[in-house]
């Protein structure tokens, strides 16, 4: 018999699971397809070596952020100091990494707290249906009207400046879109048959809705969170270039590009805003790809 | 088709409403009412409580919460939008000189970023899996990971101080006069917000143009022998960009956004710097109008696509909410 090349192949594959020198992956599906995705793979790396330089960060630099040295202003990068340093003396490397812990805390945090509300309510109105998810449509559908720099502008205002006022505003802004999603989920999901069959046991509906169905909904909400975490450091990022974000004296990768407004700055001490600014874009890219990675490997239409 | 715009606009004007009463109560409950604002920190040490009660009768601050409510929305809707606290001028005016600087930017903003955006989608969408679509795609989420004030500095940094080609702010120069003269100021603005919004029209325009390929009638056309370009074009294209236009509308709250911060990096005199300047300044009637403004658009602009959509495609419609 002739053998063809898919044969020899088959061949091979035998041999070697005879051999036992592959083992039959333990590694679900998911993990799989998403280590085989190199950009998600990359952006996971840099991801957890940004958060680990900036949670040690104080074993990683012998400077205070906080510190003012007057002997040392404006200097260049140098092998004293990574990044040079900002026009009171601080080192900006360190404050890039204490930053770094404000920021990504904000951000993150943000966008977990926010995911917790809008899928506690999206859940719950979604199966229940009736007047309260009439009445939870109508609120998300508020927040949704205002471009959301706007809204979180407004509430600033209103609200004056401060990390947890910050992050309130955040998840007052945030909540709405996750709100959606998880509501979206729960009207498909509850036509299904396993809900009617917990329903016809005489389960509490917290039971049916919060045990049995959010897992089914949850690969869509964890891309979300990632997609939302990217989209509050900018935000954060944005709002304290402005000087309305946190308040000044805490360092947060936003604060430390502050000074880029004033034009001498700009022109000439680019260490003090450049790196920061790439820091930001390269963290928040790495986010990017982390979610896109989540969202490939999650989707069950893209399965293989 | 007349009970579903009907249907759009019950839901509209509510909404308005309710949000304009939000964002009063919001007021509100920011610290200070308008005379405590009005009084410089010199003279508030030897005012009195009686002149302070005086003034508050004066401007009908003693009145209910929603007495005042309502004579502010009845004098918004008749077109007087009361009063800056910083100067006194009045919030009509200002608008009258914002908006259009406003309008020009996110116009021609969105003109370069839809066009990029589409052309770019489509080539991504020809070549799929190539190379070009593959960096395509890395240099979109490179577009959208970038904080675009960072991106508007490094374009100010490189084009205007450095090469010194562009100016690097502001809008118009003094002695400039004809319309060429305001060509170079609006040059780094609007292109960086468009590529800044070119990544989110790329993405839409990519899958639109590989859903509308995958169609029978491109086979068809294919098999007629056609040439590949006129299947592309004629056929490809040109169906797939109408979903993509009405796209446009719903980027509207990301434009707004983006310019905000943009005409703040580039010290252009509309809106959005305004906007900021009031926050700055807490000067809450302004930063009430405004974004009051913003949410009017935005609304508009939604119940304008809604009915777009539905007149393009009636399945719209038939599908309940």
């Amino acid at each position: 018999m002739v053998k063809t090349s898919l044969d020899r192949k088959f061949d091979q594959i035998k041999k070697r699971e005879e051999e036992k020198s592959f083992s039959i992956k333990k590694r679900s599906r998911i993990v799989s397809k998403f280590l085989n995705n190199r950009l998600a793979v990359v952006g996971l790396i840099i991801f957890t070596i940004i958060i680990l330089a900036s949670l040690f960060a104080p074993l990683l630099s012998p400077y205070d952020p906080m510190r003012v040295d007057l002997r040392s202003m404006r200097q260049a990068p140098s092998f004293d100091h990574w990044f040079g340093t900002d026009s009171t003396g601080r080192d900006v490397f360190t404050r890039v990494l204490f930053g770094g812990r404000v920021s990504i805390f904000i951000g993150l945090g943000s966008a977990i707290l926010s995911a917790v509300v809008g899928i506690a309510v999206g859940c719950y109105a979604g199966y229940k249906g009736g007047w309260i998810d009439v009445i939870a449509l109508r609120i998300s559908e508020i927040f949704m009207s205002f471009p959301q720099i706007i809204l979180v502008l407004l509430l600033v205002s209103i609200t004056g400046q401060s990390l947890f006022n910050l992050m309130a505003i955040f998840i007052l802004t945030g909540w709405g879109g996750m709100y959606r999603l998880a509501r979206a989920r729960m009207l498909s999901l509850r036509e299904e048959e396993y809900v009617q069959a917990l329903r016809s046991f005489g389960l509490s509906t917290f039971t049916i809705c919060y045990k049995h169905m959010l897992p089914n909904a949850l690969s869509p909400i964890m891309v979300n969170i990632t997609l939302s975490t990217a989209m509050f450091i900018l935000t954060e990022a944005g709002l304290s270039f402005l000087g309305l974000g946190v308040p000044l004296n805490i360092p947060t990768w936003g604060n430390i590009l502050n000074v880029a407004q004033d034009i001498l700055i700009l022109q000439n001490y680019w260490w003090m805003w450049g790196p920061v600014g790439l820091v930001i874009s390269v963290f928040v890219l790495c986010v990017n790809f982390i979610g896109d990675g989540l969202r490939d490997s999650t989707d069950p239409s893209q399965q293989g | 088709m007349t009970t579903y715009i009907a249907q759009r606009l019950i839901i509209f004007f509510p909404m308005l409403l309710v949000i304009s009463f939000l964002v009063y109560s919001g007021l509100e409950l920011s610290p200070g009412d308008a005379v405590s604002h009005m009084i410089s920190p010199e003279l508030a040490s030897t005012i009195t409580a009686e002149q302070l009660d005086a003034m508050r009768e004066a401007y009908g601050l003693n009145q209910s919460f929603i007495t005042r409510y309502w004579i502010w929305l009845t004098s918004m809707v008749q077109g007087d939008m009361g009063y800056s606290m910083a100067g006194g001028v009045a919030i009509s005016e200002i608008m009258i000189k914002t908006v259009p600087a406003t309008l020009e930017l996110s116009m021609v903003a969105l003109f370069f970023s839809t066009i990029l955006g589409c052309s770019l989608g489509v080539i991504s969408a020809l070549k799929r899996g190539s190379g070009t679509d593959n960096s395509l795609t890395v240099a979109g989420m490179a577009g959208v990971s970038i904080p675009e004030f960072f991106f508007g500095l490094v374009a100010i940094l490189l084009f205007a101080i450095e090469l010194k080609w562009l100016p690097v702010g502001g809008r118009l120069m003094p002695h400039y006069e004809t319309v060429w003269d305001r060509i170079p100021n609006i040059v780094l603005p609007s292109l960086v917000l468009a590529l800044m919004m070119t990544a989110g029209a790329m993405r839409y325009a990519r899958s639109s143009m590989l859903d509308v390929l995958a169609r029978e009638f491109i086979t068809t056309a294919r098999s007629k022998g056609m040439p590949e370009w006129r299947v592309n074009i004629l056929h490809g294209f040109r169906v797939a960009l109408t979903p993509v236009v009405v796209l446009i509308g719903f980027r509207l709250p990301l434009l707004i956004g983006g310019s905000t911060i943009i005409e703040q990096v580039y010290q252009w005199p509309g809106i959005g710097s305004m906007f900021i300047r009031s926050v700055r300044a807490s000067d809450y009637p302004l930063v009430m109008t405004i974004s009051l403004m913003y949410v009017f658009v935005v609304l508009t602009a939604s119940l304008i696509i809604d009915v777009l959509t539905a007149l393009i495609d009636p399945r719209v419609r038939l599908g309940k909410e």
